[in-house]
């Protein structure tokens, strides 16, 4: 399992978010490089945990461009330039966003709405026509897409949330809960999905928050838990990163599931409840 | 038996039917009864029949239609304006002005139509704008509250497939809740409807049902009166169904 460390994918120096008087997330700094394998492409897992309220969907709104911190700064690589490890500030849309609650357009039907997700594609109608034909049917939703999403069951809209994801952004992709409210099947076919889409670019990175502990561990190769600190003894009210598992370095990343793993749920469980 | 007084219960068609019914029956029954003897309240059934015979035979059908046309076109003007309006209030320096058109509505009829006869000399057309600014005001209100209560979700949701801040406006705010325009419209429809006829009744010009109302009080014909009420009452529930009917046949998304 050697691997090599890149470009610098994702820089957050010294991030807050407030809402107004309330300090949701304070303190929050982190680096992803780009992580390079022999031989294979390797893009970038990266789970986020954490109790709930502790300030995740607020970073992820940070991450992806939608709220503008109140302090600090999210750096992402700009891949426009053909500058070797240039990089810019995050703006509205370079990320890609599936949020907590699978947000579609209401009046558009599943296949409209992936059409949307190509409008800034440069290929002919037909191509786009088949390349949406060919995700309904890898993920099971050909029947639906002529439904409109009050006409959808939960998980066939995150499913699309997804998909228009995947079509339309860039390398980088924030799911908030991709897991909550799927069968097995479908958290297969979204695991299928994540390796699809780290296996097409050696940026590609996702970044994911889950209340599954076992999924974190299982396909992140980088997992952050964010919860209240303890600073002089009492717990502040407001969120930070309080532990962080490489599990490239424990060697853990790409490998199947063993019992190792099971110690880094207990750890990571551990830091949880006293955050 | 004992399930019709329950709350909250579930109960088969037949029943229901049946319970509105015998509601009309009811309500028929009162009328008959209140109607008979002296010092009636309601004129009797007979009454209100010649009163609609009259009616008919005086064009009620191109009053009808008179007041409809006017209608038509003061809500035409009205929910341009008042989109317009709308759409604009989601830039910052438009909103205060959204907002305070929004208060007017607070303004009493007489202050309106003693500034519009200055500029307007033409009765029916006094008419159409007088129910133009009332009506204004109540849309934008309507509409205002419908653009704040869209989730700062779906507005993301469009930010985060590149949607630059104009796209935004169009996909969700102006696209994405056409439908809620309609049922915004036939919210407004009963003040709307209310306050034509008595636009019509108060600015006299030469037709529609308000001029029919005013015509009807000066014989303190009771009949009449009570015929009319129930022209009204069924032109405006039509119109209501018709633009619930629209919504739901052209907007297969709309569950609201
Ligand atoms: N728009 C807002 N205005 C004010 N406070 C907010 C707003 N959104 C979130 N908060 C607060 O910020 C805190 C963090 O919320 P956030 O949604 O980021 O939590 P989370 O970690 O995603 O929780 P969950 O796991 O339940 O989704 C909460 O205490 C919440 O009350
Ligand atoms: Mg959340």
């Amino acid at each position: 399992m050697d691997y090599q460390m890149q470009n610098t994918l994702l820089y957050v120096e010294n991030l807050s978010v407030a809402y107004g008087e309330k300090v949701v997330i304070k303190d929050v700094s982190f680096v992803e490089k780009d992580v390079t394998r022999e031989g294979s492409v390797t893009g970038q897992v990266i789970a986020v945990v954490g109790r709930s309220g502790r300030g995740k969907s607020t970073l992820f709104r940070a991450l992806t461009g939608l709220i503008k911190p109140t302090t600090g700064k999210i750096l992402i690589a700009d891949v426009a330039t053909g500058v070797e490890n240039d990089a810019k500030e995050v703006h509205e849309g370079d990320v890609g966003f599936v949020d907590q609650k699978y947000t579609l357009f209401r009046n558009k039907t599943i296949y409209q709405a992936l059409m949307f997700a190509l409008r800034h594609k440069d290929f002919s109608k037909e191509e786009k026509h088949n390349t949406i034909t060919k995700y309904l049917q890898e993920w099971g939703l050909e029947k639906a897409k002529d439904q409109y999403p009050c006409e959808l069951s939960g998980g066939q809209r995150q499913r699309t949330a997804i998909i228009e994801q995947i079509l339309c952004s860039g390398h980088y992709m924030v799911l908030d809960e991709p897991f909550s409210g799927l069968d097995i099947g479908n958290i297969e076919d979204v695991k299928k999905a994540f390796s699809l889409i780290t296996s097409l670019h050696e940026f590609n990175t996702i970044i994911y928050s889950t209340h599954d502990i076992e999924l974190a561990v299982e396909l992140a190769d980088s997992i952050y838990v964010i919860g209240y600190p303890t600073i002089d003894g009492k717990t502040a009210d407001y969120g930070t990163i309080v532990k962080h598992v490489d599990m490239k370095e424990r060697k853990l990343a790409w490998k199947e599931y063993g019992v190792e793993h099971l110690e880094v749920v207990k750890e990571i469980k551990a830091a949880m409840l006293t955050s | 038996m004992k399930k019709i007084f329950t709350p909250f219960e579930n109960i088969g068609k037949n029943s229901r039917l049946l319970i509105i019914l015998s509601w009309v029956i009811l309500v028929a029954v009162f009328w008959f009864v209140s109607s008979m003897g002296e010092r009636h309240l309601f004129p009797s059934p007979e009454q209100v029949g010649r009163g609609f015979r009259e009616l008919y035979n005086e064009g009620l059908m191109v009053h009808v239609g008179s007041s409809l046309w006017l209608c038509l076109k003061a809500i035409l003007i009205a929910i341009t304006i008042s989109l317009t309006i709308t759409y604009l209030s989601t830039i910052p320096v438009v909103m205060p002005v959204a907002r305070a058109i929004s208060k007017l509505r607070y303004l009493p009829l007489t202050g309106i139509t003693f500034y519009l006869a200055i500029i307007i000399s033409n009765a029916r057309t006094m008419q159409v704008w007088v129910l133009v600014v009332f009506m204004s005001t109540y849309l934008t209100t309507s509409l205002l509250s419908m653009v704040s209560s869209i989730e700062q979700e779906e507005f993301d949701h469009a930010r985060s497939l590149q949607c630059n801040r104009w796209e935004v406006l169009w996909e969700v705010v102006i696209k994405g809740r056409m439908d809620h325009v309609i049922e915004v419209i036939r919210q407004n429809l009963a003040i709307v409807w209310m306050m034509l006829v008595t636009v019509e009744s108060i600015l006299v010009a030469a037709g529609g049902l308000g001029f029919l109302i005013k015509n009807s009080d000066k014989f303190m014909n009771h009949g009449r009166i009570i015929a009319l009420q129930i022209v009204i009452l069924f032109v405006g529930l039509s119109i209501d169904f018709i633009l619930d009917y629209l919504r739901k046949a052209f907007f297969r998304y709309s569950k609201i």
